[in-house]
């Protein structure tokens, strides 16, 4: 599994938030993305119809998700292809290693894949002595810098021109490729041309899957850029590796999630291809693997279905949650120490790795909501959130001193009158402290906090409950 | 490797809270799986009205890819000639078997046809049908069509005929199961040229795959 540093997040966060260059990164990106997602779905008013189709399509096939696996690897050998079987992170990679070591080979590419990430694939095969490429641009971008993706589909979204320009400076010059690009389209070609002979040398291509479909047997790939196409073309065998959860019924079915996938990830209404890949080459044809296999990764999926976490695995990974969230917009994905970030990332890391690694990343989260808003799914992201900090609770995880100040405020909070005048004292206290102006550089206790020079806003002397009351008489 | 797929699967049904499923309930599924008829013809979005060829020429447009009306399939070299020569292209041209009948001599071409290795600057090939919706080319894989024609080249066309035009995504799943055969390898779904945004979300035609995609229209109406 790819090494997590999920407990380094209050400190990685710390570090984010005073790299000026990645704020600059995470500004643009997010415009985009937020702009042109909102664009796509204004031109769609099937929109709400969707979500609530694919939500039941979801629904459906976990609930029965035995059968839709069963009758999903049944077509895949009736086309000729081969599945594995892959319980956790280790036997996934073993499955991998071992199908590319039968096949002689010594050079592998690979598409952009999120289970690759997660089981750290790339380690595995480079152990083993084979060159791994990534092919996707981003990820290519990533894996020269020697560093995890910060999105889950713009995986360098925090690299600058400049930086890339310096990366491809310093790793292309093996190729005689010495002069140093700073302009996008110069650095894309230079790209186009190293990664092209890669494709053309690969023995083993390894790409993920958006959908699998019991229907047919197919795995389908969403990309833009092609480099998934040319991984599982061109070399004699063709890996595809994929978490359980990704079968869906029928082709039917993944349109209509196919119909929110790239509207909610990039604002596009399809990507420039969507690619179905069916088992080997057929009797007669020209290109193609000479060999299909399936890797099936389970690593924690099953144990989700047990409870309220059954909603997550709906996630069809189009990013829309870290998008929006404001957390992520100002850390970054880096922050969050493993392969998945912002609300979804929160979510599945510490599922998959445990609380006691991730204990930061549930509170990492302001509750605002955005990310089930947008979600396409309709994945209750702030609800699960809200569960894992109740684990955390009830399994001890959290400081002291925060478990203290939770029983407190329980124990004040189930005694509306007290609750209401400790309230509006507090209120009124941080008013006189905050000053004229009506800022705060210091409290007591909570010293840490304003470290750096972070400065809170003080209240403007009434609380909720008494705004409230005033309001509903005087609307 | 079998042990790992039964426990997985008595993984995901203890998840589930059931054994597995009994007769009844797998026909049932089953049924489900073969009738792949859609439940909810108002999922499908509303086209604007009027001529669906109309509307696919401006989803081409929309995603930078270009294209030509043709009054017959016997033109395509012709255009295939005028294209290159328009853009001041040289180098190998690489033609579906489909599309070897036609009188490339005549156009001053000699393509070879079969599959590409990387070396063509341009490729021809013949598209299964195309989709109105968004704009697509459906390509299937085979001896008549190799798929490396659609990724190797700077420059791909595509052959269209006017009646293999349908309107949303899943008139496509339905004619591809409506044709004799087996399954094809790969469905490619095109949707204009190769892009990226990977460097500074900066969109950047050909990143791996073809720089440009011209659709030629075949329409014997079309005069």
């Amino acid at each position: 599994m790819t090494q997590a540093r999920s407990h380094e997040f209050r400190t990685r966060a710390v570090q984010a938030l005073r790299d000026e260059t990645l704020k600059s990164a995470l500004a643009r990106a997010k415009d985009g993305f937020v702009l042109k997602r909102r664009q796509a779905l204004d031109a769609l008013p099937e929109y709400e119809a969707l979500r609530d189709r694919a939500v039941a399509i979801k629904n459906h096939t976990l609930e029965y998700l035995d059968h839709y696996l069963e009758r999903y690897e049944e077509a895949v050998i009736r086309q000729g292809g081969h599945v594995h079987w892959a319980e956790n992170a280790e036997e996934a990679c073993r499955i991998v290693v071992e199908i590319c070591r039968q096949a002689g080979a010594r050079s592998v590419t690979k598409g952009k894949s999120m289970v690759g990430e997660e089981v750290g694939v790339n380690d595995a095969l480079e152990a083993a002595g084979m060159e791994v490429v990534e092919t996707d641009l981003g990820e290519y971008i990533i894996q020269l810098a020697n560093e995890p993706p910060s999105h889950i589909i713009a995986p360098a979204v925090h690299k600058t021109r400049g930086q890339i320009s310096d990366l491809f400076h310093k790793h292309h010059a093996r190729y005689g490729l010495t002069e140093k690009l700073v302009e996008v389209p110069d650095l894309v070609n230079e790209a186009r041309q190293v990664l092209r002979q890669k494709y053309l040398d690969a023995d083993v291509g390894i790409t993920g899957a958006n959908f699998l479909i019991a229907e047919t047997g197919s795995n389908i790939i969403v990309t833009n850029e092609g480099n998934g196409d040319l991984t599982n073309t061109l070399p004699k065998v063709h890996i595809v590796t994929a978490g359980i959860e990704k079968v869906v019924p029928t082709l039917e079915d993944a349109t209509t999630l196919l119909r929110l996938l790239p509207r909610s990830a990039t604002g596009q209404q399809i990507t420039s291809y969507t690619t179905l890949s069916t088992g080997p080459r057929r009797p007669g044809d020209p290109d193609g693997p000479e060999a299909y296999h399936v890797v099936l990764v389970d690593n924690g999926r099953s144990a989700m279905l047990r409870d309220e976490f059954r909603e997550m695995l709906r996630c069809i990974r189009c990013g829309a949650c870290m998008n929006h969230c404001p957390v992520y917009g100002a850390v970054g994905g880096h922050a969050y120490g493993w392969v998945y970030p912002g609300p979804m990332g929160s979510v599945l890391t510490p599922l998959t790795l445990g609380l006691r690694e991730a204990k930061d990343l549930p509170n990492a989260c302001t509750l605002n909501g955005r990310c089930a808003d947008v979600c396409p799914v309709r994945i209750p992201l702030p609800d699960l959130l809200r569960s894992l900090r109740h684990r955390q609770f009830q399994h001890q995880l959290g400081t002291r001193r925060a478990r203290w100040a939770l029983r407190l405020w329980a124990w004040l909070a189930q005694r509306p009158g007290l609750y209401r005048r400790v309230t509006t004292l507090q209120v009124r206290t941080l008013r006189l402290l905050g000053g004229r102006r009506g800022r705060l550089r210091f409290l007591p206790l909570a010293g840490a906090w304003f470290r750096g020079g972070r400065v809170l806003p003080a209240p403007e002397g009434e609380t909720f409950m008494r705004a409230w009351r005033r309001r509903g008489k005087n609307p | 490797m079998s042990g790992a797929r039964e426990r997985i699967l008595a993984a995901v049904r203890q998840g589930l809270g059931r054994e597995a499923l009994p007769v009844a309930s797998r026909e049932a599924l089953d049924a489900r799986l073969r009738s792949t008829v859609e439940p909810d013809q108002h999922l499908r979005p509303r086209l604007a009205e009027g001529d669906i060829g109309y509307l696919f020429r401006a989803r081409l447009q929309s995603v930078s890819a270009t294209h030509e009306p043709l009054g017959s399939e016997a033109y395509v070299p012709a255009a295939v000639a005028a294209y290159l020569d328009s853009r001041h292209l040289e180098g190998p041209v690489a033609v579906a078997p489909c599309l070897r009948a036609l009188d490339w001599r005549r156009a001053g071409l000699d393509p070879r046809f079969g599959q590409s290795h990387g070396e063509d600057v341009l490729c021809v090939s013949r598209a299964f049908c195309a989709i109105a919706e968004t704009g697509t080319l459906v390509l299937l894989s085979g001896p008549d069509n190799p798929t490396t024609l659609n990724f190797l080249p700077d420059h791909h066309l595509v052959v269209l005929h006017a009646p293999d035009l349908v309107s949303h995504i899943e008139d496509a799943w339905t004619r591809i199961r409506a044709r004799e055969g087996d399954w094809p390898r790969t469905v490619n779904l095109i949707t204009g040229p190769s892009r990226t945004a990977d460097v500074e979300q900066t969109i950047q035609l050909g990143a791996h795959g073809p720089r440009s995609l011209h659709v030629l229209m075949v329409d014997p109406g079309d005069r």
